[in-house]
């Protein structure tokens, strides 16, 4: 390789590439697992949060999509009737980058967990 | 106002006095250095902040300390006894309680909580201070204009001190130490007096040598109290107690000079207190070593300062003089210049003092940080300073100019004093030392911009390297980026929406709270089922037709669809059995008609009968036809001719006229069929473009009707037509039926037609040859299976004849037939040219040449042979013909005399009874009767008629022996041979309505009493007349008469 002229891996190997629905499973079952019964607590939900974002991340970094960079971003709010609304906007290359999201609801909790993988070429 | 100058004073004098403690400490052993060590630590320990909290603590150390003091003090106190210092007391209690009110530092306070004796002792110990202040405070008042200028200069320098701030750090730095070492000595002779008097056993050679310095520096002093004497008087000339204190020179210009230079110490002191402050506290957390290597270093500069002071003091006067300002400002020069001597000068203590600038660097790195607070608290100082200097201005002149000899000799012991600086001392001083920096931290914030200058300048510099690299780095990652930015392309996605949650309804809400948990809301919606559809517009029908122009009959429109056919069968099945009903209804009705109109006829003719006896002769009854319609007005009737298989029907035709009508049929012949037994109406009312010469029935069932036209063509009307397929026209209140011809010849057969007028149309016998009995009837079965297939002969004038096959088709095409160009849409009867025979032969080449043309007129077959023709001529003469075989002999039929003769045969007829005889009537009115076999005449009637031409001539039905003819002048002459054979019997003249047709009619098989003679008047009407009884039963003898008559000719 000479220096100057440097090479990029513009796209993931197939295989290695950044599938939602992977994710959303990964997502799925940790947040079944952790938040199935749990009631609200104003307390315990940063923790809580926090875990659950990390466990989330470590979970999607295991899964090996190579050279993904990863924005876990996790959200927990109490139901009390209200109406929430939550959308997100990115600028990326659609072809490498994506997300997925997964949405856990409960009698007393709302939990929203989104992952955005962007490639780092 | 006082308070801040004892503040002031404090400050002043507090670092230095801690100063010396340690360097007492140092100087006296490092045991007493480690017990200070100690006790600074605990010092350390007991913060300001406890000192205010806890008081009573910490007092029984200060009173061992002030009890100390105390002793000190009151020595002082004994030697001075001037009553000014009571005054001072006072003003300083009074300071004390402003300085309470003030209320800035606890520590005030808390000092009127300790009792009178420790009160008393501190305000003492504060007012040495404040002497000493208010005598600074006295060269200040005299240098008010230097204190501004050394305002301004700081000022200045701050400014300079941004752009040279290393070497300004540098230099305070040196300048420290300078001033550490400058001021040592001072302090130690403030402090000595104090010492000195209850501490009788000092190291001796120590306080020699502190003596001895003390000494030199009291000559350095007088000098330079001498130059600056000058300056003094010159500028504070109204000013008394300076005065005064100029009388105790000596003390008092020692002590002017330690004003002088303590009011310049101010300034370096304050620094360097802060900085030594913060060494110091760097020290305690760091090493001892570095610290008793300061402590050793401060003392040896202390050793040293005194030796250099002198130079130091030269210095310093001479600038001062020089700039004409005060001590302080070119102190600060000065100080720079004399760090290198200071720190060069030192003769018996080089290594020391290398030792220590060794240190002092170390201290430069690990000060590197604090320099930001050292500058900072620095320029409080001053600050400090600038506003503390004229507050000091008050006139306190007095307590220090009477101290000054006190003074004077504490300064001696100072050195000793130093030395002997208690821990407590030294552990009260620091604290006051800490005290001390607290109102200076409270003016930070006048050096707030310059030192966050200095301090970004700083990080900018530091942080150089660091933006260095991270620029090199965001280089790279910039290069990075534009070359990736070229391969990638970016977009801003649609919103993805995480999460829609929305609000609950209220009433969901509701259930959720208050309702059942384990009950569900359904509902059911009964008679689902039941539903009501109403649909008001009905159904559009739909279905093709076809027609065609003109629309002369109903037929000419159709229904090819289809999907009709279902529709069609249904009413074929209704037709089908409507033409049963029709069929029975046609026979029934003509049945029922025909009783009706026989009984009503019989009434009339029975009526007619008695009233017409008279007109006529041999009839016994009459019949009148109902001619009078509307389309038959105005017309002749040329030929009535009754039926051979069917007598009762008769057709009688009527010539076209030139009479406008009515009705549209004026060029038309129009033959009319009538049943003569419902005579109201004709049966059927047939139409033909032209006139109508001939006319015949078809054999058997009489349901075609041929005729032959002077055009010569040959028509047929098919009488089973639908009536509704013709041309209808009402006229009045009956409907009429016009039927044209079914098939025509007309221009279709040029070739194999006529092309001269017909004349004669007969129908050839179906019946084989050797048929035996032809009176016999064919059979209706017999009629069935040869069908409606027989020969039709037709003859015109030229002698052609022409032999055609009526043909039926088994369906007919509504459309018409594109092949059969003469058949009728719709008509199932057609006409097929078999043959046709060239029948005129002229009996003789010399007969013919003087005769005119021949002409044939008549045609008549054979009754019982089909084979045989024959045909009348022109000439009279009966030509006798064969279809096909052998000719029969005799060819001709003459006259009984002559050959020939020019007189048209006008009629011919065969018997009824023998078909071997008829008779032959000639337009000369002659009457033959032949016999078939001969061509002589059995019987020859001339002049019967009276020469009139015999119209018509026929054999009654009933009677063998009788005959009627019509001659052309309307007579009828009957004809009964069995009563006269050479005369009629009855001559009927029909003069008032002339006959112009005559036909006779009866059955001659049922000789019955119905035979009669059918009379077509010149009016129009057509009478019926029925023969007399007479006339009409036959005898027996009457066949015999004709058998005798042949038997006789031959």
């Amino acid at each position: 390789m000479v220096e100057g002229s440097d090479t990029y891996f513009l796209r993931p190997n197939h295989q290695l590439k950044f599938k939602p629905a992977i994710v959303k499973g990964y997502i799925r079952e940790i947040v079944r697992e952790r938040l199935s019964g749990v009631q609200y607590d104003p307390e315990n939900v940063p923790e809580l949060t926090l875990s659950l974002a990390e466990s989330v991340k470590d979970k999607v970094k295991n899964a090996g999509f190579d050279r993904y960079k990863l924005v876990v971003q996790v959200l927990i709010g109490e139901q009390r009737g209200q109406g929430v609304k939550m959308s997100s906007r990115c600028l990326w290359d659609a072809d490498t980058d994506n997300y997925a999201e997964d949405v856990f609801m409960n009698d007393s909790l709302f939990c929203v967990v989104a992952v955005f993988g962007s490639y780092y070429y | 106002m006082h308070s801040e100058k004892k503040l002031t004073k404090e400050d002043t004098w507090r670092p230095a006095e801690l100063r010396k403690h340690i360097r007492d400490k140092d100087n006296r052993d490092g045991h007493s250095r480690r017990r200070d060590d100690d006790e600074r630590k605990h010092r350390g320990g007991q913060s300001v902040e406890r000192r205010h909290r806890d008081p009573v603590e910490s007092r029984p150390e200060r009173d061992k300390e002030r009890d100390r003091r105390h002793g000190d003090s009151r020595d002082r106190q004994r030697k001075d006894g001037s009553h000014d210092r009571r005054g001072d007391k006072d003003r300083g209690r009074r300071d004390d309680e402003d300085r309470r009110k003030r209320a800035d530092d606890g520590r005030d306070r808390r000092e009127t909580a300790p009792g009178k004796e420790d009160l008393r002792e501190r305000e003492r110990h504060r007012d040495r201070h404040k002497d000493k202040e208010k005598e600074r405070a006295k060269v200040k008042e005299k240098h008010p204009e230097e204190d501004r200028d050394k305002r301004r200069e700081d000022r200045e320098k701050e400014r300079r001190r941004e752009e040279q701030e290393r070497e300004q750090r540098r230099e305070r730095r040196r300048r420290d130490e300078s001033d550490e070492v400058r001021r040592d000595p001072t302090e130690k002779l403030h402090r000595e007096p104090r010492d000195r008097k209850h501490r009788g056993e000092h190291e001796d050679k120590r306080r020699d040598r502190v003596v001895q310095e003390d000494r030199r520096r009291t000559e350095d002093r007088e000098y330079k109290e001498e130059v600056r004497r000058h300056k003094e008087e010159r500028e504070r000339r109204h000013k008394e107690r300076r005065r005064h204190d100029e009388t105790h020179k000596h003390d008092s210009a020692s002590r002017e000079r330690q004003d002088s230079k303590q009011s310049a110490d101010d300034v370096r002191s304050s620094r360097g207190d802060r900085e030594r402050t913060e060494r110091d506290k760097h020290k305690e957390r760091r090493k001892k070593e570095e610290e008793t290597d300061i402590e050793r270093r401060h003392k040896e500069r202390g050793h040293r300062e005194a030796e250099d002071e002198d130079v130091e003091r030269n210095h310093r006067a001479r600038s001062g003089s020089k700039k004409s300002s005060s001590g302080k400002s070119p102190t600060y020069e000065k100080r720079e210049e004399d760090s290198n001597p200071q720190t060069a000068g030192g003769k018996n203590g080089e290594e020391k003092a290398e030792k220590a600038d060794l240190a002092e660097q170390e201290y430069e790195e690990d000060f590197e940080k604090l320099e930001y607070e050292e500058d900072f608290e620095d320029v409080e100082e001053s600050a400090d300073e600038g506003e503390d200097g004229p507050d000091v201005d008050d006139g306190k002149e007095g307590p220090p100019a009477q101290a000054s000899k006190e003074i004077e000799a504490i300064r001696r012991a100072m050195a000793e004093e130093n030395e002997r600086a208690g821990s407590a001392r030294s552990r009260h001083s620091a604290v006051r030392e800490e005290q001390e920096d607290k109102p200076g931290g409270s003016e930070g914030s006048e050096r707030n911009q310059g030192e966050t200058s200095r301090r970004g300048k700083f990080i900018d510099f530091v942080a150089a390297k660091q933006r260095e690299v991270s620029q090199k780095v965001a280089t790279r990652q910039k290069k990075r980026s534009t070359e990736l930015l070229r391969l990638i392309d970016l977009d801003v996605t649609a919103t993805f929406s995480l999460l829609d949650l929305p609000p609950v309804s209220e009433y969901e809400m509701y259930i959720k709270s208050f309702g059942n948990a384990n009950a569900k809301q359904a509902y059911v919606q009964c008679n689902e089922d039941d539903t009501d559809r109403d649909v008001q517009t009905e159904e559009i029908e739909m279905c093709e037709k076809w027609t065609q122009h003109p629309p002369e009959y109903s037929g000419a429109c159709g229904d090819p669809n289809p999907s009709q056919e279902a529709r069609d069968k249904t009413r074929g099945e209704l037709v089908l059995d409507s033409q049963r009903l029709m069929s029975f209804l046609r026979s029934a009705s003509q049945v029922m008609v025909v009783l009706l109109e026989e009984d009503q006829a019989e009434r009339k003719s029975l009526r007619k009968l008695k009233t017409q006896k008279d007109s006529l002769s041999f009839s016994d009854g009459s019949l009148q036809l109902n001619a009078k319609l509307p389309f038959l007005l105005g017309r002749q009737i040329s030929l009535v001719h009754f039926s051979p298989a069917q007598k009762h029907t008769m057709l009688s035709v009527h010539t076209p006229t030139a009479t406008a009508s009515a009705v549209r049929l004026d060029s038309c012949a129009v033959v009319c069929v009538w049943n003569i037994w419902e005579p109201s109406r004709p049966q059927q009312i047939l139409v033909y473009g032209s006139e109508v010469q001939c006319c015949c029935f078809s054999p058997g069932k009489s349901s075609l009707v041929f005729a032959g036209t002077p055009v010569g063509s040959v028509v047929l009307w098919d009488l089973r037509e639908h009536s509704s397929t013709h041309y209808r026209l009402k006229i009045g209140e009956d409907d009429w039926t016009f039927r044209h011809p079914t098939f025509s010849t007309d221009a279709v057969m040029c070739g194999s037609g006529h092309v001269s007028p017909v004349t004669s149309v007969e129908v050839v016998p179906s019946f084989a040859a050797g048929r035996l009995r032809p009176e016999l009837p064919p059979l209706a079965s017999e009629e069935e299976s040869s069908g409606l297939s027989f020969q039709l002969a037709s003859l015109d004038e030229s002698g052609l004849l022409n032999f055609w096959v009526v043909v039926e088709l088994p369906r007919g095409n509504e459309a018409g037939s594109p092949t059969d160009l003469g058949l009728r849409p719709g008509g199932k009867v057609k006409l097929l040219h078999s043959s046709s025979l060239l029948t005129v032969q002229r009996p003789s080449l010399r007969e013919a040449a003087k005769t005119k043309p021949f002409q044939t007129l008549l045609l008549k077959y054979h009754p019982t042979d089909s084979n045989q023709f024959f045909i009348g001529t022109s000439l009279g003469l009966v030509s006798h013909g064969t279809s096909h075989g052998l000719k029969a002999p005799p060819q001709f039929y003459r006259f009984q005399e002559v050959d020939e003769r020019t007189a048209d045969v006008s009629a011919i007829h065969f018997s009824p009874f023998r078909p071997n005889l008829f008779l032959v009537g000639c337009a000369d009115g002659s009457i033959r009767l032949h016999a078939v076999s001969h061509d002589r005449p059995l019987a020859e009637w001339m002049n019967s008629t009276a020469g009139e031409a015999v119209v018509s001539l026929q054999w009654a039905q009933t009677r063998p022996a009788v005959f009627c003819v019509f001659d052309a002048a309307s007579n009828l002459h009957v004809w009964d041979m069995l009563k006269d054979d050479a005369q009629p019997v009855l001559t009927e003249k029909m003069t008032a309505d002339r006959v112009t047709a005559m036909a006779v009619f009866g059955d001659s098989r049922q000789q019955n009493t119905y035979s009669g003679i059918a009379l077509a008047h010149e009016s129009g009407n057509i009478e019926l007349r029925y023969f007399t009884q007479t006339l009409t039963v036959p005898s027996p003898a009457e066949e015999g008469k004709l058998e005798s008559l042949l038997t006789e000719a031959f």
